[in-house]
C-alpha cells in the first residue's frame, strides 16, 4: 500500500536542479553514419553496465486499419533472428542477464538493451540482428499473438487500463493519434507474419532512426564498434510520409462518452481537451504552471479532491505532448456515489485557476519543485540514453537542459497569466467516464450530451 | 560500492543512521524504515498501521496540517510511503540544500504529530478510496489477499495490509495515540540517507533535530506463530475475468534464515526471464498460460512463496495448475543444472549494479538489509551468499516445501458454479 502514485509529469525531462550546483548533461558525441542512422555516445563509468536506447518511426500512427500491427511487428523482433532462434535469444541473454526489450507506442518504436561492460560485443551484436535480421517466424507469431489477444480481454477489467484509448479516439478522432496502439481483437485477430514482414519493410528504416549507447565503455572503441555494426543497414527506397502532420480537428462543443462497465464500484474519470506538441516554445513554462494545477501532491487538484475532501486517493493533469499535438487531461476516480461531486470539484478547480491565478509564492514553490526534482531523472545510464534518443526525436539538443533552470526562473507571474490563459481549457471540454451506467448516466448529462458504449464491446471507429 | 561507503551512528535515543556519500547528482534522499506493519495489528484495527503512514503527513506541532508537504515541495522536494505486513518506510527525495529542511521537519512529526479528528475523517476517505480502486483495477489484489488469508489462520499474515472495510469505518483516536507512542519511537526506526552530503553534517543535524526526541519501551513482541499447515487448502474467488486468475503459496522461512538464499535462486530459476523453467515450459512450449510470475520477499516471520499465473484462453486452471507441479517435481527428481545455477547467479550480480546505480536503490536496498538480516553489511555479503548455493540446495528446499500438504491454492474465475 502507498501513500501516492508515482504522478505522471508532462514528459520525461523537465525541470533542472536547484541552487548552486544546476545539472548539466555530461559530454556526448553525435554522428550520423552513411545510411543516415543518428548515432549518440555518452560515457558513465560509475557501474560496468552499458544501456542503449533505439528509436524508429514505426508506432501505431502507420497501423492503417490494422490496429495493433505496430505492437505486434515490436514484440516479434525478439521471435528469431539470423543466427539466434527464439529459444537461443533468450537462453543466451538471460544467462548474462542482459536484456533487449522492444516495444512501439503512438509515433515510435523503440528497443532498449542493457548489459555487463564484459559482454558488450555479444549482446550489440544481438541487438543488431533483433533490429536488422529477424526472421519473423511465422509459429512464434501464432503464439505471440494468442497472448496478446487475451491481454486485449484483460485490460478490460481494469478501467484504468483502457481509460487512455477511449480517450485519445474521442478527442483525436479521425487523426492518426486517436490510433489504438494496443489494438483491438477484431484487427489484431486476423493479423499474420506476413503484414508483419511488410511493416518492418516499410517502416524500420535507419534514416529516421537514431541509436543511443551510455555507460562504461570508451568513446572512440564504442564509435567502430557501432560503425561496424550499424553501417550495413540499407536505407528504404521511398521516403516515408509523416501521417501526424496533417490537422488535428478540435472538438467543436463539449460532450460525454460514458463507458458502461456493469461491475464497476468506482467511477475512473479523465476531463480533457488538446493540448500542446512538445517543440512549443513555452514547453516549460506550461509544466511550471501544470505541476501547481495537477502535477504534485500538494497541486490544486489533489489538494482539493484527496486533501480536502477524502473523495479520491489521488487526482492530477498532465500533458501528452507529441510531435505535432498534444492533449490535457485531468485524471482521478472516486466511489460511483460520489461521482457528481468529485466532477463538480474538478471543474470549480479549473475555474478556479483561471479566476484566481496563482500567486507569487505558489509560483516559487513550482519552480523549486520542477528544479529539484530534475536531475535523479538522469542519474543512471539507460535515462541518458533515452534522453538522447528523445532529443533525436523531438528535435532538441543539450541547451534544453543546461538552460533549463534559467528559462525555469525567467517565469513571471505575468507571463504565468497568459500561459493559462492561452493553454489551460476553459470550455469544449471532453469527458470520458468508466463506471457504471445505470448509476452515473443521468448524472454524466448534466456535462454535456453522452454517447454511451459497453466496455465489452470493442472502441468504435468513431463516436 | 563496498561496504566501507556506509558510515554509521546511533543516537542516545536508538535511532541508527547509515550515511553514504555520493555527489553523483546535487541530491540526497532518506529513508526511514519503521518496524510496524499489519503485522503488528489484531482484529478490529486491521489497516491501521497503513493508515498510520497516512496521518503521519497531517500535521505536527511546529508544520500543521498541510505544511509537512507544502513545506518540502517549496523546499525542492518530494515524497512518498508504504506500508507492507512488516515495516512502514517513509522516502523523501530532495536537492541536498534541503537537507535541513528534511530533518526539521521529520523531527517535528516524529516527536510531536498532532491527530486531528478532522483529518482522521478526511484521510479515512482517502484509504477506502485507495482500497476500493486496487481491487476495481487488479484481480491479483482480490485473489492474494483471500488466498493469503486461508494460508495464515493465526498469524497477523492473515489480514491485508489495507484492512477490512469495516475496521478500516472504525478505526479509534485512542488506537491512533497509542500507535504512535509504541512504534513511531526513534528506537524503533533505521534512517538511512544517501547523496551529496556529508557524514558529519548529517551527524550534527540528528543530534539537533531527532537526538532530543525520547525513546520509547520496545513495542510488545508479536507472539503468534502460525502452525505448521497439514494439509492443502483452496479457495475460489468470482470476478468477471476473461480468463482464470491462480496463485500457489508454500510456506517458508523468514528472510533471516538459511534456506533464504536458495529460495531466493529458486525463484529466479522458475520465472526470471523467458528461458526460465515455467516461462519457456508453461507459456511458451504448452501455451497453458499468458504470463506466469514467483514472488518470494524478505520478512520478519515465515511467510509464503507465491508462483501465480493467468490461465490462456480454453485451458482449464487446473491443467496450468498441474503442469506448475510437474515442473516443480522435475526439479525435486533431478535439481538443477549448473547453467542454470550459474544464469540466475549472473543475473543476481546485473540486478545488484542496478541498485547501485542510484542513491535511492542504495537507500532502499542498505535498508532493507539492515533491517531485515539485522545487518546492512549482508548486502555486501550477499554476492557470495548466492555464489554458495548449489543444485543440491535448490532441490533440499524444493523437495521440503514445495509439498502438497504445505500449500494454499487460490483460483479467481468468472464462473464458480460449474
Amino acid at each position: 500500500m502507498q501513500r501516492i502514485f508515482y504522478i505522471l509529469a508532462i514528459c520525461l525531462f523537465t525541470g533542472i536542479s536547484l541552487n548552486a550546483q544546476s545539472y548539466k548533461l555530461p559530454p556526448y558525441e553525435k554522428f550520423k553514419l552513411k545510411n543516415g542512422l543518428t548515432v549518440y555516445l555518452m560515457e558513465q563509468h560509475e557501474v560496468p553496465i552499458i544501456s542503449v536506447s533505439v528509436i524508429l518511426p514505426a508506432g501505431a500512427i502507420y497501423d492503417g486499419e490494422k490496429s495493433g500491427l505496430a505492437l505486434l511487428t515490436s514484440f516479434a523482433l525478439k521471435h528469431g533472428t539470423k543466427n539466434f532462434n527464439k529459444q537461443k535469444l533468450d537462453e543466451e541473454l538471460d544467462f548474462l542477464g542482459a536484456s533487449i526489450g522492444t516495444s512501439s507506442s503512438k509515433e515510435s518504436a523503440s528497443l532498449s538493451a542493457r548489459m555487463a561492460t564484459k559482454d558488450k560485443d555479444k549482446v550489440l551484436n544481438m541487438l543488431k540482428e533483433v533490429l536488422l535480421e529477424p526472421t519473423f517466424d511465422a509459429g512464434e507469431f501464432e503464439k505471440e499473438k494468442k497472448r496478446w489477444l487475451v491481454t486485449l480481454e484483460q485490460q478490460k477489467e481494469s478501467p484504468r487500463s483502457v481509460i487512455g484509448s477511449y480517450f485519445d479516439k474521442f478527442l483525436y478522432g479521425d487523426h492518426v493519434y486517436g490510433n489504438i496502439g494496443s489494438g483491438k481483437i477484431s484487427t489484431v485477430t486476423p493479423l499474420t507474419v506476413d503484414d508483419v514482414k511488410k511493416f518492418y519493410a516499410e517502416n524500420y528504416l535507419p534514416e529516421g532512426a537514431a541509436i543511443s549507447i551510455a555507460g562504461d565503455f570508451k568513446m572512440a572503441e564504442m564509435k567502430t564498434t557501432v560503425t561496424n555494426l550499424f553501417s550495413e543497414w540499407k536505407k528504404g527506397t521511398k521516403p516515408q510520409v509523416n501521417l501526424a502532420s496533417k490537422p488535428i480537428t478540435k472538438p467543436g462543443k463539449q460532450q460525454v462518452l460514458l463507458i458502461n462497465k456493469d461491475d464497476a464500484k468506482e467511477t475512473t474519470f479523465y476531463i480533457g481537451a488538446p493540448g500542446i506538441s512538445r517543440n512549443n516554445p513555452d514547453y516549460v513554462s506550461i509544466d511550471v504552471i501544470n505541476t501547481l494545477f495537477g502535477g504534485r501532491f500538494t497541486s490544486m487538484l489533489n489538494d482539493e479532491l484527496r486533501v480536502n475532501t477524502g473523495l479520491t486517493y489521488g487526482a492530477n493533469s498532465r500533458f501528452a505532448a507529441l510531435k505535432n499535438g498534444g492533449s490535457f487531461v485531468i485524471s482521478t476516480f472516486t466511489a460511483g456515489k460520489t461521482t457528481e461531486p468529485a466532477i463538480d470539484k474538478a471543474l470549480e478547480v479549473l475555474d478556479k485557476l483561471h479566476k484566481d491565478g496563482i500567486d507569487e509564492k505558489s509560483l516559487a514553490s513550482a519552480k523549486n519543485y520542477v528544479k529539484g526534482q530534475f536531475p535523479p531523472r538522469y542519474e543512471t545510464a539507460g535515462q541518458l540514453a533515452n534522453l538522447m534518443t528523445q532529443m533525436f526525436w523531438y528535435n532538441f539538443d543539450e541547451s534544453f537542459i543546461n538552460n533549463f533552470e534559467k528559462n525555469v526562473d525567467g517565469l513571471t507571474l505575468d507571463k504565468a497569466k497568459e500561459i493559462i490563459a492561452k493553454y489551460f481549457p476553459k470550455d469544449k471540454l471532453q469527458f470520458v467516464l468508466v463506471g457504471k451506467s445505470a448509476d452515473i448516466k443521468k448524472i454524466a448529462e448534466k456535462y454535456g450530451p453522452v454517447t454511451e458504449v459497453q466496455i465489452k464491446e470493442e472502441v468504435k471507429k468513431a463516436f | 560500492m563496498k561496504a566501507d561507503d556506509v558510515k554509521t551512528f546511533t543516537l542516545k535515543n536508538g535511532m541508527k543512521f547509515l550515511v553514504i556519500e555520493d555527489n553523483s547528482i546535487p541530491n540526497a534522499n532518506m529513508y526511514m524504515f519503521y518496524k510496524v506493519g499489519s503485522r503488528n495489528e489484531y482484529q478490529g484495527i486491521t489497516g491501521l498501521s497503513h493508515f498510520f503512514e497516512h496521518m503521519m503527513f497531517n500535521g505536527a506541532k511546529k508544520y500543521g496540517p498541510k505544511m509537512f508537504d507544502q513545506t518540502m515541495e517549496f523546499n525542492g522536494g518530494a515524497n512518498n510511503a508504504y506500508t507492507t505486513e512488516n515495516v512502514t518506510v517513509y522516502t523523501n527525495w530532495f536537492p541536498s540544500s534541503a537537507t535541513e529542511v528534511i530533518f526539521d521537519l521529520e523531527g517535528d512529526r516524529i516527536s510531536s504529530l498532532s491527530i486531528d479528528p478532522k483529518m482522521v475523517e478526511s484521510e479515512r476517505g482517502v484509504v477506502i478510496s485507495e482500497r476500493s480502486t486496487g481491487l476495481e483495477n487488479s484481480p491479483w489484489n482480490v485473489l492474494f489477499q483471500t488466498a493469503q488469508g486461508v494460508a495464515f489462520l493465526e498469524h497477523p499474515y492473515h489480514w491485508p495490509v489495507i484492512g477490512y472495510l469495516d475496521d478500516m469505518k472504525n478505526w479509534k483516536q485512542a488506537d491512533l495515540e497509542r500507535y504512535f507512542k509504541t512504534y513511531y519511537a526513534p528506537n524503533n526506526c533505521v534512517t538511512v540517507i544517501s547523496g551529496n552530503v556529508k557524514f558529519d553534517e548529517v551527524k550534527k543535524l540528528a543530534e539537533k533535530y531527532i537526538e532530543p526526541i525520547p525513546a520509547q519501551a520496545a513495542p510488545p513482541k508479536v507472539n503468534i506463530v502460525e502452525p505448521p499447515q497439514n494439509g492443502e487448502r483452496r479457495v475460489v474467488m468470482q470476478k468477471d475475468v476473461a480468463t482464470p486468475y491462480i496463485g500457489i503459496g508454500w510456506h517458508v522461512p523468514e528472510a533471516k534464515h538459511e534456506d533464504y538464499y536458495a529460495l531466493t535462486l529458486l525463484s529466479d530459476i522458475l520465472t526470471s526471464g523467458r528461458s526460465s523453467r515455467l516461462y519457456s515450459s508453461l507459456v511458451d512450449k504448452k501455451q497453458l498460460a499468458t504470463n506466469i510470475f514467483a514472488n518470494f520477499g524478505e520478512s520478519f516471520d515465515p511467510t509464503l512463496f507465491n508462483i501465480a499465473g493467468v490461465t490462456a484462453k480454453n485451458i482449464s486452471e487446473l491443467d496450468l495448475e498441474k503442469a506448475i507441479y510437474e515442473e516443480l517435481d522435475k526439479i525435486k527428481k533431478d535439481g538443477v543444472t549448473d547453467n542454470e545455477l550459474q544464469k540466475v547467479k549472473n543475473q543476481k550480480l546485473m540486478e545488484f549494479y542496478g541498485q547501485v546505480e542510484t542513491i535511492n536503490g542504495k537507500s532502499n536496498n542498505i535498508g532493507t538489509y539492515e533491517v531485515f538480516f539485522g545487518d546492512y553489511r549482508k548486502m555486501f555479503d550477499a554476492p557470495a551468499a548466492f555464489n554458495k548455493v548449489t543444485s543440491d540446495d535448490i532441490k533440499k528446499v524444493v523437495t521440503k516445501y514445495f509439498t502438497k500438504s504445505n500449500r494454499t491454492v487460490g483460483i479467481l474465475k468468472s464462473n464458480t458454479e460449474e
